[in-house]
């Protein structure tokens, strides 16, 4: 009775919503699971995609975890630690984010039973951070190096890895062509990290197989004034001069006025204004430059004079096309035209207005330095082209770090498959709950080659009890071998060139074990209703 | 929309306003995407063809595919994809924006019915895909190079011809065909295969006959001269392309005259009065015998020019400024100072034409010095007419084009998809798996545009289709089509109803494209207001 007289104490404002012990975390678990329910079904080269459409009418349609992700616009505090491990995939290694999101909610729900059993969770995080540390011990003895061969052969290898990626996008049909494109592309632009270097520039119509590389720049024609078609379009071995100033008649400084006490005066000041610009100009042609891009406006006026002495000039040039094109062909971009000598200019071996669909394309190819590439993308629809080019994007990724660190495993389930037969008979080792715990975490890697097999319409427990088998035998000869995409069987996935980068995995197995733990030690979640209260009001 | 529940049965939000949003995934979602495709091919399908129907929007009419859907203003997002696929076949090659449409149309029908057995999506893809590679080398097969020189033009008006049987224009498509070729024929870089569609204008304008559609070797320009009395008719004229205005020049600084006299008043008008002088000289004495200026002049300059028996046009565009330099080999001019005898423009004719009744009047500017610059003149009984023809020209213009970039050719009237269907589904038995039913869709969905044909032009479609079909195996002779026009042959080649392979080619690679991408696509989310 006393205790009920006794006066309840208010720690927390008033609404607040706190709920905690086993049954939020739970609760978290099962939350996790359901976000990877969504991208469950685009994993691997049967994968489906997402058509997503936000409250402000973009379109977008995709098979890219990591941009589902983002693009679902997830509140739940506990799912969006996936989110962030999307993000993280797909800026770290820039595939693989479909599973990592997977084999995270994998891990989580294979805890969950021990959770509600009443294990403590620190107990789980310690063994699963312990299975993580072995399994990636475990990749990385299982890698294979392509270091050493020669470059051809390399080549061959890189875009392998590129086509395994590509296998699972819209463009998967057509993933030996773009798998070599983006092993060029990346071999163009050779080591550093310049990735802004390869420009990728969208174009619809057409079909995919019109995409083309060029070994150099090629951005759609500028903005142009009268007389810009009579200037000459097709130029071998022009000299090429950047610029980042205007070149049009204006009054050179902003504020300043002129009095005139004497209307004859008149003509002098316009006579100065004209040469003013008609020196700079000059200064242009005489630099021997055969090809003059700006930043900023060529007006109509340069633009006519430059056709007069069959020079080709593109004003309004975006800033990354022109670094771009200084970086191809070893010019600098000048910001004035005073002194321009014969170093700062660029060079190429061809330049070229080119008709690219609807569109005129500048293009310059065969550039000196040959540190840059651009890919034209074709396509029958926006939406494709932005999917090609987000698959693009990720073929990229993998092929320069493939390049890096040059170590590749099997894919197509076989490296998830061999792990986790590597982690249970580890297990058996140790005595303790943790045998469990790890036992558990080896059967969450299976989820790879499970959904591959769910995706694909095949029966997921046949195949993988055929995997088992395999990879069970103890001569190791069956470590290569992962699910079979085509027949329903499976192969040996080294041998079909199904190659991941090891570091992709690497990076999925650290980022999923950890985005695991991080969502088991958290017992707690306080949300304070006034303050979201405020956040709402203030996003209306 | 609820993804999720917990132990107690309440739902998580793990999306932000998750109430609102509404989820199709699955078997589901790709019917609703399937049947949304279909629903636009549908509409598009009785507009296949020369025996096509129009259709008629609030906004300008059209029979071209195309231009059709821009207008339709879907709202669908699987019907958006739709549109844009016939934009970019319009993009790329002008032509065939409906066939393309319908294509994928009767693709995804073939498409649902394979859903509907359990066959899985992406194998259906697949199997399309295969397919449509098989279909395209085909076409390469049965492809016929045909040679057109300067003189023999025939058989590029055949093709354009072909395009043309399915507007609204082609009871003059002979003229309209001759006129098409003849302007891509004109700026055409042979060498380079390069055609720059730029440099052809098309302009129209109400009144008059379709026939009296006219190529003019030059510009037109739609303005008159400056001054009523100036002459109206000009034999080779030498013309001076001016970008700067008839009066005295403006420093582009801010300025400021000081007039505190009487004096320097009288001296500011009188240099005013000599730069007019000055400048209508200076055009004189380098031999100009019309002016075409950017910019306006004012009275002053105006009644100078008369009074000197200059002629002169203002307020010119920039575009046809540029497109007139380039037809009369001049340079353009930005100050008076810079005028020489060299850079003058000539053509051999200068003509100032009204039309009718109205005081609507034009300036033809012909024979020009150098012809890659032309002008397509078409007259016709009321806007959408002017309108409709500009596309169908537009078309005509494309096939010329592709035509010219590559001389392969197929025949029409539903022949080539005729053969490849047959060519498909022949080689759909070497195909071990699911795909194998999933190419046999696809040579029916081939089928969907003979189909179509046939039933626009008012026969038995699917007897038409087998009798033609039979022959075509019987005789071995890709070239049979349906006989839309009830000429009397079956054999295209007779009837001379060509397309261009790429087109062609284009539209399979195309439809085929999009379809995967509707079919692999297994959820879509959306706001609720949709």
């Amino acid at each position: 009775m006393a205790a009920m007289m006794q006066p309840q104490i208010i720690l927390l404002k008033e609404g607040t919503d706190t709920s905690q012990g086993k049954a939020q975390l739970v609760s978290n678990i099962n939350a996790c699971t359901a976000v990877a329910d969504v991208v469950r079904s685009t994993l691997g080269p049967r994968g489906m995609d997402k058509l997503i459409h936000d409250d402000k009418g973009t379109v977008t349609i995709s098979n890219d975890g990591a941009t589902i992700m983002k693009l679902l616009d997830i509140v739940h505090p506990a799912a969006k630690i996936l989110v962030d491990i999307a993000k993280s995939q797909d800026s770290e290694v820039g595939d693989g984010t479909t599973t990592v999101v997977l084999l995270a909610a994998e891990f989580l729900r294979e805890a969950k039973p021990f959770i509600e059993d009443g294990v403590h969770p620190q107990n789980l995080i310690r063994s699963f951070r312990n299975a993580s540390y072995k399994a990636i011990q475990k990749v990385k003895e299982l890698a294979k190096s392509i270091e050493g061969q020669s470059l051809e052969e390399k080549k061959r290898l890189l875009s392998k890895c590129a086509a395994t990626t590509l296998s699972s996008k819209l463009i998967g049909g057509e993933k030996e062509f773009f798998a070599s494109m983006v092993v060029d592309a990346v071999g163009a632009i050779g080591d550093g990290d310049r990735l802004n270097m390869i420009g990728i520039k969208k174009v619809p119509g057409g079909t995919m197989r019109d995409s083309f590389l060029v070994n150099g720049v090629a951005f759609k024609k500028t903005f142009s004034y009268a007389g810009f078609e009579q200037q000459p379009k097709k130029f071998l071995n022009p000299k090429i001069l950047l610029l980042n100033i205007e070149l049009e008649l204006k009054s050179e400084k902003e504020n300043a006025e002129i009095r005139l006490s004497d209307p004859s005066q008149y003509q002098s000041i316009v006579d100065a204004e004209w040469n003013i610009i008609y020196d700079k100009l000059d200064k242009c042609v005489q630099s021997g430059a055969k090809v003059v891009l700006s930043r900023l406006a060529i007006g109509d006026l340069a633009t006519q004079y430059f056709a007069d002495r069959d020079i080709f000039c593109a004003g309004r040039v975006a800033e990354e096309d022109l670094l771009r094109v200084a970086a191809a062909t070893g010019g600098t971009v000048q910001t004035s035209v005073n002194n321009v000598v014969d170093e700062v200019l660029g060079t190429c071996e061809h330049f070229e207005e080119r008709q690219v669909g609807n569109e005129r394309f500048n293009i310059f190819s065969g550039c000196p330095s040959g540190r840059t590439a651009t890919i034209v993308l074709r396509g029958g629809a926006d939406q494709f082209i932005e999917e090609a080019e987000r698959s693009l994007h990720d073929a990229i990724m993998i092929v320069r770090r493939a390049t890096k660190n040059s170590t590749v495993v099997a894919g197509g389930g076989a490296i998830d498959m061999e792990i986790s037969k590597y982690l249970r008979q580890e297990s058996r080792a140790i005595a303790g709950k943790s045998q469990f715990f790890i036992n558990s975490y080896a059967k969450a890697l299976e989820v790879i080659p499970r959904q591959l097999c769910d995706n694909a319409g095949f029966d997921a427990t046949d195949v993988l009890n055929k995997l088992r088998q395999k990879h069970a035998l103890p001569t190791g000869e069956g470590a290569p071998y992962g699910v079979d995409i085509n027949t329903g069987g499976i192969a040996d996935s080294f041998a079909n060139f199904v190659w991941e980068p090891a570091v992709v995995k690497i990076n999925a197995i650290n980022a999923a074990t950890e985005a695991a733990c991080l969502i088991l030690s958290v017992d707690e979640t306080v949300k304070n209703p006034k303050r979201s209260g405020i956040r709402e009001r203030r996003a209306r | 929309m609820a993804l999720a529940f917990d132990e107690f049965g309440r739902p998580f939000i793990l999306l932000r306003q998750q109430e609102e949003k509404s989820r199709l995934r699955g078997l589901d979602a790709q019917k609703a995407n399937v049947s949304a495709g279909k629903a636009v091919a549908r509409i598009l399908r009785t507009s296949l063809g020369p025996k096509g129907m129009d259709k008629m929007l609030q906004s300008p009419d059209a029979n071209d595919g195309a231009t059709i859907l821009e207008q339709m203003d879907v709202d669908n997002q699987i019907a958006k994809l739709m549109v844009e696929l016939s934009r970019s076949q319009d993009y790329e090659i002008g032509d065939g924006t409906t066939g393309v449409v319908v294509m994928a149309g009767s693709l995804l029908e073939q498409a649902e019915k394979l859903l509907e057995r359990g066959i899985h999506p992406i194998r259906i893809a697949e199997g399309y895909e295969m397919a449509s590679r098989i279909a395209v080398e085909h076409l390469e097969r049965i492809a016929q190079k045909f040679e057109f020189g300067l003189n023999d033009l025939e058989p590029l008006v055949q093709t354009c011809m072909t395009t043309l049987n399915s507007k609204m224009v082609n009871r003059c498509k002979r003229r309209l065909a001759e006129i098409a070729v003849k302007a891509v024929l004109a700026v055409a870089d042979l060498e380079r295969k390069d055609v720059n569609l730029d440099l052809i204008k098309v302009e129209g304008k109400v009144g008059g006959r379709l026939e009296d559609t006219e190529l003019i070797y030059g510009i037109t320009v739609d303005k008159d001269m400056s001054h009523p009395q100036m002459p109206k008719r000009i034999e080779n004229a030498k013309i001076a392309i001016l970008t700067c205005p008839f009066e005295p020049p403006k420093p582009k600084t801010k300025h400021k005259v000081d007039i505190d006299t009487v004096e320097k008043f009288q001296t500011l008008r009188q240099q005013e009065q000599k730069y007019f002088d000055d400048m209508v000289q200076k055009c004189k004495d380098v031999g100009a015998t019309l002016v075409i200026c950017q910019w306006g002049f004012d009275d002053e300059a105006n009644h100078l020019l008369m009074h000197r028996n200059l002629p002169a046009v203002r307020w010119v565009g920039g575009v046809e400024l540029e497109l007139i330099a380039i037809a009369t080999g001049g340079r353009i001019v930005p100050r008076f100072q810079e005028l020489t005898p060299e850079k003058l423009g000539k053509a051999g004719l200068v003509r100032e034409k009204s039309f009718g009744t109205t005081q609507d009047r034009m300036l033809y500017i012909e024979h020009c010095a150098n012809s890659r610059a032309v002008t397509i003149f078409i007259r016709g009984g009321n806007k959408m007419m002017i309108e409709e023809t500009k596309r169908s020209i537009h078309d005509a213009l494309c096939v010329a084009r592709n035509l010219i970039r590559n001389n392969s050719i197929v025949y029409g009237g539903g022949a080539a998809e005729i053969a490849c269907s047959i060519a498909v589904d022949a080689a759909a038995d070497r195909y071990p798996g699911v795909e194998q039913y999933a190419i046999r869709a696809f040579a029916d969905a081939l089928d969907a545009i003979p189909m179509a044909l046939a039933e626009n032009s008012g026969l038995q479609p699917i007897e038409t289709l087998s009798a033609v079909k039979n022959q075509q195996i019987r005789e071995n002779n890709p070239n049979c089509g349906i006989d839309c026009n009830d000429v009397g042959t079956n054999d295209m080649r007779e009837q001379n109803v060509f397309e261009t392979l790429i087109g062609k080619q284009q539209q399979i690679l195309l439809a085929t494209q999009v379809v995967k991408m509707i079919l692999k696509i297994d959820d879509v989310i959306s706001p609720s207001e949709y």
